[in-house]
């Protein structure tokens, strides 16, 4: 008996080595970087998040704005330099401040065969103009005044008041033409005019997607297939893109950005996107004085809250976070905050606290780079006598507490919705909202961001613009940290996409309409 | 027996809707709004008032505390496991895709556990000296190390350095039964590591006390050979306990799996509870509580009847 054992046991082992041996024949690839393209050009995702729903119009975070990218069109998109392009309209033009009249492509078709028109167009755009929609670009479409349909092929969009921007927000994935199924009560948005059609979904495990034959530019389309695999964890989705199984990841986890790009064969395409930023309590307590928030502003040392919570990958923002690639980017105003402990003391002297105060700070415990960062901020601040206890619940408590105002200090990271700076109006106006600060309402700041979408020519602008961070700096909205490094990781072989810079970056989908599978 | 079977079932029954009850009072009093998370994003869009609104009274979360209660009861009377939060599919549907892979984890590593885990034991146990010392080393490391340092471990060696299997992830068995075995090997052989050390430890510790029997002496000195005095009588009067054991670590491996889930990205049922919870997708969370407890409740009967077939002393009783 015993001997028999034995003998299953070795018989055991050299089957599972047997089997081991054939699996590594299957496992695994190369990747190739001459410049003629491969036969298969399939590309293999390797997405951070689920997207249990796609829904018309609301923000549904990073991964569901690639699906969008992929899915969708709009009457504007971005190219990858964060331009926009024209796409479902062949051109458009604006005829005077308040009118833009959108000239569609001819021949256009949702992924289903139905015809896309005008009225689609019409019916979209007054859809994302409604509150009840809870559209993520509410702000810029609250103003919008009327939408007219002379003919199948012309959109003539009217807004009640001059905004400058108005075509960028037009380019965001949530300003998609969707066909009328997606508005009804409980209606979803899988079916649109993008690039590539949804073929098949394994719930929560992966989605499939094919070449849209019909989209209007398929013939500049080289992929055929993308296959998308959910990685929710950061490790997983790295290991993942190192070990070859997929050929493209997004949100590179910061401690894996030198293992990523040490990989031979792998890219690591990185840009300053969503940035971290402390809100306050303003309704009372010390931090109802702007003269303490400027304190806490001018206390925080950023080039350790970089280190402590990104690995060093995050660009330091002392001022309001307008990117540096932006013609609105004002280099002297944007070091206002530099950290200056001195100068931080002395306000709290003159605001009343001389000896500091103790004070509560929101984080959540969810995510390591929040905590992190609020550690690093807690330490800073007790430099100057303010004593911080830490609140870190998951994040779900994290945004109950933060919209019911339940905190004194909170950190956050966030994102503008377009790189104009006209996105600074979410962060320091609207009703209450769990990243920004409780209660903060300056007239005379919304006065000037309602400026900025009305001024007459780039110069004027640019005055206006420098005067709200000028009044930013003043009156703390919220104080600016860092801005976090967010990244792509991909295969050489991947050729043509490529990261939008500032918070376009979570829109870098629509560069996959140009992308190619070099070599083999 | 039946009786005895019928008594646990319905102690069983009892305890689920104990459970049941306490994960919905736990649900509803945690702080956080599942409609702001529905809509919130990664942006900086702030859901409208009415947005968010319109989602509580779609989720049914205005009725009142004990309305949602009885409809919840009610509708599992009726099979019900109601409606995901996220995206108003079936919750039954969501388990059904998830806990077949969480099973087949269990199972493999389960059955990897006892071929292993239980020879071990029994060769330390019998061979004594240098062998025991040596067998007692490595389960003492397959209990201190944690399962995702193994597992971490474990990709790094053979998918990243030797690239013999992929780092993670899952394809069907029935798209590609290569690639869905090959994504098998490594998470099971993680999980197995934990359980084949505590098998061998209590096989080890079993077979030792049994061996120092009045009866097994007897048994030898009537002329039985000691192979079979060991396989024959020792082996099955040793397994009682470590039957016991197995079971237990087997039932609480069903809703354990998750941290093997996260490093190797396999969609088993234990991340998706996790996932749940911090979504606060009510329905799913109270979903997979039941079927986790039903089937550990399940497996302990199964436990204790088993132990009536090994040990006729017991049926007996």
């Amino acid at each position: 008996m015993n001997r028999k054992k034995n003998l299953f046991r070795t018989a055991l082992v050299a089957a599972v080595t047997a089997g081991a041996l054939a699996l590594t024949a299957c496992a695994g690839d190369a990747g190739g970087a001459p410049a003629t393209p491969a036969a298969d050009q399939k590309l293999t995702i390797g997405l951070s998040a689920d997207v249990a729903d796609l829904k018309p119009a609301r923000d549904q975070g990073a991964a569901a704005m690639m699906l969008d990218t992929l899915i969708h069109r709009g009457l504007l998109a971005y190219d990858a330099d964060g331009e926009v392009v024209p796409a479902l309209a062949e051109s458009f033009e604006q005829t005077d401040d308040v009118t833009y009249t959108f000239t569609l492509r001819e021949g256009l078709t949702f992924q289903d065969g139905t015809a896309l028109t005008s009225a689609n167009v019409k019916s979209s755009l007054e859809y994302l103009a409604t509150p009840e929609s809870g559209s993520k670009i509410y702000s810029a479409m609250s103003g919008l005044a009327s939408v007219e349909t002379p003919d199948d092929l012309t959109v003539i969009v009217t807004l009640k008041s001059k905004n400058v921007a108005f075509p960028e927000y037009l380019a965001d994935t949530t300003a998609a033409i969707l066909p009328d199924e997606a508005f009804a009560a409980e209606g979803t948005s899988w079916v649109g005019a993008g690039p590539f059609t949804l073929e098949s979904t394994d719930k929560g495990i992966s989605f499939t997607l094919v070449k849209n034959e019909d989209f209007y530019d398929a013939e500049n389309v080289s992929l055929t297939d993308i296959e998308i695999a959910i990685y929710a964890d950061g490790a997983a989705r790295s290991n993942a893109l190192i070990a070859g199984d997929v050929d493209l990841i997004d949100f590179v986890p910061w401690e894996d950005f030198d293992r990523v790009e040490s990989t031979p064969g792998l890219v690591i395409d990185a840009t300053s996107g969503p940035f971290m930023y402390v809100h306050f309590n303003v309704t009372d307590g010390p931090f109802a004085d702007e003269r303490v928030r400027q304190a806490v502003a001018l206390a925080v040392n950023r080039e350790n809250v970089a280190s402590a919570a990104f690995s060093g990958q995050a660009a330091v923002i002392a001022g309001a976070p307008i990117p540096e690639s932006s013609p609105f980017y004002n280099k002297e105003l944007a070091n206002g905050w530099d950290t200056d402990i001195e100068a931080a003391k002395d306000l709290l002297t003159e605001a009343g606290y001389p000896e500091g105060f103790d004070t509560n700070l929101l984080t959540s415990s969810q995510y390591a780079f929040h905590q992190d960062t609020a550690l690093s901020v807690q330490a800073d601040l007790a430099e100057i006598g303010i004593v911080a206890t830490l609140d870190a619940p998951d994040w779900a408590t994290r945004q109950e507490k933060a919209l019911a105002g339940e905190y004194d200090l909170a950190i956050a990271g966030s994102a503008g919705v377009v790189n104009d700076p006209s996105f600074l109006a979410n962060f320091v106006s609207g009703p209450a909202a769990n990243n920004r600060s409780f209660g903060f309402d300056d007239p005379e700041l919304d006065t000037l961001l309602a400026d900025g979408l009305t001024a007459a020519d780039d110069t004027e602008r640019k005055a206006v613009y420098d005067q709200v961070q000028e009044r930013i700096l003043e009156t703390v909205p919220f104080a600016s940290l860092v801005g976090r490094s967010q990244a792509f990781g991909y295969n050489e072989k991947v050729v043509g996409f490529s990261n939008i810079p500032g918070f376009l970056t979570f829109l870098s989908g629509y560069t996959l309409a140009d992308t190619t599978i070099s070599g083999q | 027996m039946i009786r005895f079977i019928l008594r646990r079932c319905a102690i069983g029954l009892v305890l689920v809707w104990i459970v049941l009850t306490l994960i919905f009072l736990a649900l509803h009093l945690v702080p956080g709004d599942p409609a702001a998370l529905l809509l919130g994003g990664e942006g900086s869009g702030t859901p409208t008032p009415e947005a968010l609104a319109q989602v509580r009274e779609r989720l049914g979360l205005n009725d009142p505390f004990l309305v949602q209660y009885w409809n919840y009861l009610s509708g599992l009377f009726q099979g019900n496991l109601g409606t995901s939060f996220r995206d108003g599919s079936a919750v039954a549907g969501f388990i059904a895709t998830r806990l077949p892979n969480t099973l087949e984890l269990v199972l493999v590593a389960s059955l990897l556990a006892l071929v292993v885990g239980i020879p071990l034991g029994a060769l330390a146990a019998r061979r004594g000296g240098a062998v025991d010392t040596g067998i007692s080393l490595l389960t003492a490391i397959g209990l201190a190390v944690p399962v995702y340092v193994i597992g971490t471990v474990m990709v790094l060696v053979f998918a990243l350095t030797l690239r013999w299997f992929p780092a993670g992830g899952y394809v069907a068995f029935t798209e590609d039964p290569v690639g869905h075995l090959s994504r098998l090997v490594l998470p099971s052989i993680a999980i197995a590591m934990g359980i084949t050390a505590v098998l061998a430890r209590m096989t080890r510790s079993s077979v030792i006390e049994t061996m120092g029997q009045d009866w097994v002496r007897t048994a030898r000195s009537v002329g039985l050979a000691r192979s079979q005095v060991f396989q024959g009588h020792v082996m099955r009067n040793s397994l009682n306990p470590v039957v016991t054991s197995f079971g237990l670590e087997v039932g609480a491996l069903i809703g354990s799996t998750v941290l093997i889930e996260r490093v190797f990205n396999w969609p088993g049922l234990g991340s998706l509870l996790i996932d749940a919870v911090l979504q606060r997708d009510y329905p799913i969370v109270q979903g997979v509580v039941i079927v986790v407890s039903v089937l550990f409740i399940l497996i302990n009967i199964v436990v204790d009847v088993s132990y009536g077939l090994l040990d006729p002393r017991v049926r007996q009783s």
